[in-house]
């Protein structure tokens, strides 16, 4: 059986999709304790690695293991681990109680766990409405239900937040994070780093399904260096009076301000009022996360801009 | 094993597909009763006026000895038979097109536990849908009949018996369709069409053109309605007298069992199917990528 660690394990795992590479080599592992979140732009093989974790896909190589277990050796994976996937699908004429009880079956839970987890998604009104009449949002929340009835310890979601309504989504990152805390594994995936900056501890970044970032979210922030944007007076003379003050990595921007990293705002204004230098305008720049994770994840289907239009050869 | 036998019990109760399948069998089934009934009686006065004073002389019965009523019988179970067929067929098939085959795998020990579960579940779903079957036949015929036609009560037994097992293989049979063509649509309609039609569209051509049937008897539709044809020669033939070679013929094609070989025999051959379609399902099912 597994060995309860709650810990999920990729190694080498690369899947073939006839001539497609939908994953190469891909390797991380998720720490139970946090949530992890699993990024990438769209078609980088995030639903893949997952479905391939949770034995749906079989992996041209390399392994995916749950609790030091591959998915068909955990017994019982609905009572290790829940998961919400995209295109995972209801039968319309079932209700939302009947959809649960078949499953709380299947797991070999009692049948009041499927309203316990009703109402912890907030569906409990809606408990005898066939699914086929719910919203995105609602079958959403109902599949965030299913992962739920085993009282898993891990949980892998795919996109979640994809037809959630703002309160569904702050309700979700909210339920993530206390779950986390309470010693579990949570591993969420996402295109958007935005989506999730506030809900995950960890990273893993994948695009072209290779890793490109593995750690904590944090880490990743410090990689990025700060700088203070100012538009003096005088560019000439504050860049060299700071030249002086030994800050050396000074850029001028095209809209004529300049950015100066290494050091902080005080020390720019300081430094300018001491060289005699005005200063109309001065910010530090925010850390953006984004553009780092764009950097990290951009060129895989890099588009280019439409060509200039182009009157060609006439009616001949 | 218990909880997934359940879970899929539930699957089939929790939509109204059983009951919505049920309808049409039990229709079919009751007017294919209440037809033989009429039929076997409009045959018997037909053959009790002077012209078939030759027949039953050869025969060493008189015709209302006859239970022609037998071969309707027969029929009506062989027709009502496709919809258990088509129940079996949406079993995996469904699962696949409303993409609720990622959680049945997510909540099972393997894709084996379920196959299995879903195969017990269905065998008894068979059952029922073999037995409404027998029920409603035989409720046509009993309102239609004289009580001369109807068989005796170990006539009634073996009837039941072989519809029900008839019922049983082929909703299994659907089954393992039903993994080997995921589409709800396309294996329904390949499945009605090869029953209904095509197969007795071989059976015709091999008719005209003279050749010997009997490779009819080992193709999926020869062999389950040789259960079924076969058991209602043997029943008619043991209140019939002594019947000539060329008039079994004739009698196995009424019955619907042209070409087939004796009924447990053929049951044997369309079990046979039933491991070829199921095993390739199964097989197919236990390998694929749900992605």
């Amino acid at each position: 059986m597994h060995d309860g660690s709650g810990l999920i394990a990729v190694q080498n795992l690369t899947k073939q999709f006839g001539s497609v590479t939908a994953v190469q080599n891909l390797s991380f592992t998720v720490s139970p304790g946090s949530v992890t979140g699993f990024l990438g732009p769209n078609g980088a093989g995030k639903t893949t690695t997952l479905r391939m974790l949770l034995g749906l896909v079989t992996p041209t190589s390399g392994t995916a293991t749950i609790n030091g277990r591959q998915f068909h050796q955990l017994g019982q994976p609905g009572r290790v681990v829940g998961a919400v996937l995209e295109a995972q699908g209801f039968h319309p004429r079932r209700t939302a109680r009947n959809h649960l009880r078949v499953y709380a079956a299947a797991i070999g839970v009692p049948d009041t766990q499927a309203d316990q987890v009703l109402s912890l998604v907030g569906l409990a009104t809606a408990a005898d409405r066939a699914v086929g009449g719910f919203s995105l949002g609602m079958k959403q929340r109902l599949a965030v239900a299913t992962a739920l009835l085993g009282d898993p310890q891990v949980l892998v979601l795919d996109e979640p937040a994809n037809g959630l309504d703002p309160e569904g989504i702050a309700w979700l990152r909210t339920f993530l994070q206390s779950y986390a805390r309470m010693g579990r594994t949570v591993l969420i995936s996402s295109h958007l780093l935005a989506e999730v900056e506030q809900t995950v501890d960890q990273v893993v970044i994948i695009s072209r399904g290779q890793t490109m970032y593995y750690g904590p979210l944090e880490h990743l922030r410090q990689q990025q260096q700060r700088r203070v944007l100012v538009q003096p007076s005088d560019v000439g003379a504050l860049a060299t009076a700071l030249r002086e003050g030994g800050v050396l990595t000074i850029e001028q921007l095209v809209d004529g301000r300049l950015a100066v990293s290494g050091v902080d705002s005080k020390h720019v204004a300081d430094v300018a009022l001491r060289a005699g230098v005005s200063v109309y305008g001065i910010q530090e720049e925010q850390v953006d996360l984004e553009r780092i994770f764009f950097q990290l994840t951009s060129g895989q289907y890099a588009g280019q801009a439409p060509a200039p239009y182009q009157q060609q050869g006439g009616w001949a | 094993m218990g909880n997934l036998v359940q879970a899929e019990l539930r699957k089939t109760t929790t939509t109204g597909l059983w009951w919505g399948l049920l309808i049409p069998t039990v229709l079919v089934a009751l007017g294919g009763g209440l037809l033989s009934g009429l039929i076997g009686r409009a045959f018997v006065d037909l053959t009790s006026s002077a012209d078939a004073e030759q027949l039953s002389e050869m025969l060493g019965v008189t015709p209302d000895q006859w239970k022609f009523s037998l071969f309707g019988i027969a029929r009506s179970i062989n027709l009502a038979t496709v919809f258990p067929l088509i129940f079996g067929a949406l079993a995996v098939s469904g699962e696949i097109g409303r993409r609720t085959i990622t959680t049945t795998f997510l909540t099972a020990p393997s894709r084996m536990h379920t196959m299995l579960a879903k195969m017990l579940v269905y065998a008894l779903w068979g059952a029922i849908y073999g037995l409404a079957i027998m029920g409603f036949v035989a409720l046509g015929v009993v309102l239609t009949s004289s009580s001369g036609q109807l068989p005796d009560s170990g006539g009634w037994a073996m009837l039941t018996l072989v519809c029900v097992v008839s019922s049983i293989l082929m909703t299994m049979f659907g089954i393992g369709l039903g993994a080997l063509i995921p589409n709800t649509a396309g294996v329904v309609v390949l499945l009605t069409m090869y029953f209904v039609v095509i197969e007795n569209a071989v059976l015709l051509g091999l008719r005209i053109a003279g050749t010997p049937e009997t490779v009819v008897g080992f193709l999926p539709n020869g062999s389950v309605n040789g259960l079924t044809g076969s058991v209602v020669v043997d029943l008619f033939l043991s209140k019939a007298g002594v019947v000539p070679e060329e008039a079994i013929t004739f009698l196995r094609m009424f019955a619907g069992a042209g070409g087939a070989q004796s009924w447990w025999l053929s049951g044997l051959i369309f079990l046979g199917w039933v491991a070829v379609a199921f095993g390739g399902g199964w097989a197919l099912t236990a390998r694929k990528d749900i992605t």
